[in-house]
């Protein structure tokens, strides 16, 4: 079981892409729990237990931010490159999430 | 081409999402963030209180109307103040600071730089048009001088030191008394003592600077920064809406008043539902144009991100289209992407600026489908919904050429693809 953050600007299109991610993450039968927020929740959300933070590449400048938060928490965070970033990215994302189960 | 494009993003568009990522200009992004379900609120009794529907609205009394308007005047109507306690409190946040005291204190320090000289010869009261959109820029300056004179003075060490053996919670009540009393006194000083009227002070200051945003070159150029942004793969309107919000506020903020007296035609034609319903239709870019020709196109990949996108597309979510066909650093895709959007601008701007079309005076929720969100952001002007189905059909046009000869070169490469298999 792994528990992933996906951040962007309100929490609308990272939706989308949480779709693309448990779509994939049934086919390869791994168990994954994730949640897609708005930036503005952050600070909040990054409190809770979270295995991985991926951020939506169009708040890239707000990387170096967010990022230093993740830290403190001990949180790995990595950005979405921005071709995986669609509904059929699923696949690719998958693989970068892999790295951390 | 793709020279120009690393170079616009290297010159203009890091630096600007970069600002606009700077601390006070987040806190103010924030800060208005907090109001805005507020005035989506407000603007449905304003809409209630002037419906579209002639019939329904000839047989309202006047004392009906003001009494549906009364929670519009105290949200909308009020929002500096509110907004006055979000910016110091996420200023605060960000220095670590306590965020409550700070925009508590950020809202005292604004009534008292906006309230009227002669306030005690009028049983004390004052005009609540000062604590709406008017005030908005004394709204954040003065939050952002509270927050910064409270930090300041707490790294200065101005406060009572107090034993090491008090309790926690009596030494900060202490330490917090002279930064606050300082701020106030600071305060009252300049308005009360001085007699400087603040407000009138600094909306002098910001007056060219709305009027340009409001006018078509302005408009033009902030659709150009949009659209040029995305294209560098930045969140267009997180970033130049981090920066001009506040205008756009006041501006609309004023349509809104003049719309709340009957105003048959509004002063502003540019705020954020102007971009938010007419331009940027189907998101930034006015993709949904594109997404249409997607759905039939040839090419299996662009099929079927057609599908997957049309939906979202509709609600105005269009990132999976920006990065998945992609437009980001796409020359083919890009240039419609921007010249769509200048041209359906100009043509929205000077349908308004004729008066064919009514401007928009209400804030509806950003997911709505554009004609709808049109219809309701003119408070239910149906020439809207016309104005964006003709939108829509010229950034069709205009991306079709661009499309074809996109959709040419990925079919190359599939029919590649299925010949190597």
């Amino acid at each position: 079981m792994i528990n992933v953050l996906i951040i962007c600007s309100g929490g609308m299109s990272s939706a989308i892409v949480v779709n693309a991610i448990k779509t994939e993450a049934a086919k390869e039968n791994i168990e994954i729990n994730i949640k897609s927020i708005g930036t503005g929740e952050f600070t909040n959300e990054i409190e809770n237990n979270w295995d991985l933070v991926l951020v939506a590449p169009q708040i890239r400048h707000r990387f170096d931010n967010l990022k230093m938060e993740a830290k403190e928490k001990d949180i790995p965070i990595e950005l979405i490159l921005p071709q995986n970033y669609s509904p059929l990215g699923g696949e690719n994302l998958m693989e970068q999430i892999k790295k951390y189960l | 081409m793709e020279k120009l494009f690393q170079w616009l993003e290297k010159t203009i568009i890091l630096p600007m999402a970069r600002l606009s990522e700077q601390r006070h200009l987040k806190a103010i992004r924030n800060g208005i963030g907090y109001i805005s379900p507020l005035i989506v609120v407000g603007s449905i009794f304003l809409i209630i209180a002037y419906p579209p529907i002639p019939k329904l609205a000839e047989n309202m009394s006047l004392e009906l109307v003001e009494n549906i308007l009364i929670p519009f005047r105290l949200t909308i109507g009020l929002m500096s103040l509110y907004t006055s306690f979000g910016i110091a409190y996420s200023l605060a946040l960000s220095y670590q600071l306590d965020g409550i005291p700070c925009g508590i204190l950020a809202m005292v320090s604004f009534i008292m730089a906006t309230i009227p000289l002669d306030i005690n010869e009028r049983s004390f009261v004052s005009s609540m048009e000062n604590f709406g959109g008017s005030g908005l820029f004394t709204a954040i300056l003065i939050s952002i001088f509270t927050v910064e004179a409270i930090r300041m003075l707490k790294t200065k060490g101005a406060t009572i030191k107090m034993s090491k053996n008090t309790p926690d919670s009596v030494r900060k009540f202490y330490e917090t008394l002279i930064p606050i009393g300082l701020v106030i006194l600071i305060i009252w000083l300049v308005r009360i003592i001085l007699g400087l009227d603040i407000q009138v002070f600094i909306n002098k200051l910001f007056k060219p600077l709305v009027k340009v945003v409001n006018t078509l070159p302005g408009t033009l150029i902030i659709i150009l920064l949009i659209t040029l942004s995305w294209i560098a793969g930045i969140h267009g309107i997180s970033v130049i809406g981090s920066i001009i919000r506040p205008i756009w506020l006041v501006l609309i903020n004023e349509n809104m008043l003049a719309f709340g007296k009957g105003t048959k035609y509004l002063p502003n034609i540019i705020s954020e539902p102007f971009f938010q319903w007419f331009v940027l239709i189907g998101g930034s870019g006015a993709t949904l144009g594109l997404v249409l020709l997607f759905l039939n196109s040839k090419s299996d990949y662009l099929k079927s991100l057609g599908k997957a996108c049309i939906m979202p597309g509709i609600y105005n979510i269009n990132e999976p289209i920006i990065f998945g066909a992609p437009i980001v650093l796409n020359p083919i895709l890009g240039i419609p992407f921007v010249v769509g959007s200048i041209i359906t601008g100009a043509i929205s701007y000077l349908a308004m600026y004729f008066n064919i079309v009514r401007r928009p005076s209400i804030v509806a929720p950003w997911t709505l489908p554009a004609p709808i969100g049109a219809y309701l952001a003119t408070a239910g002007d149906w020439r809207a919904i016309i104005l964006v189905i003709i939108n829509i059909l010229i950034t069709t046009a205009i991306y079709y050429p661009f499309f074809k000869a996109y959709e040419k070169q990925l079919l190359k490469e599939e029919q590649g693809k299925t010949v190597t298999k």
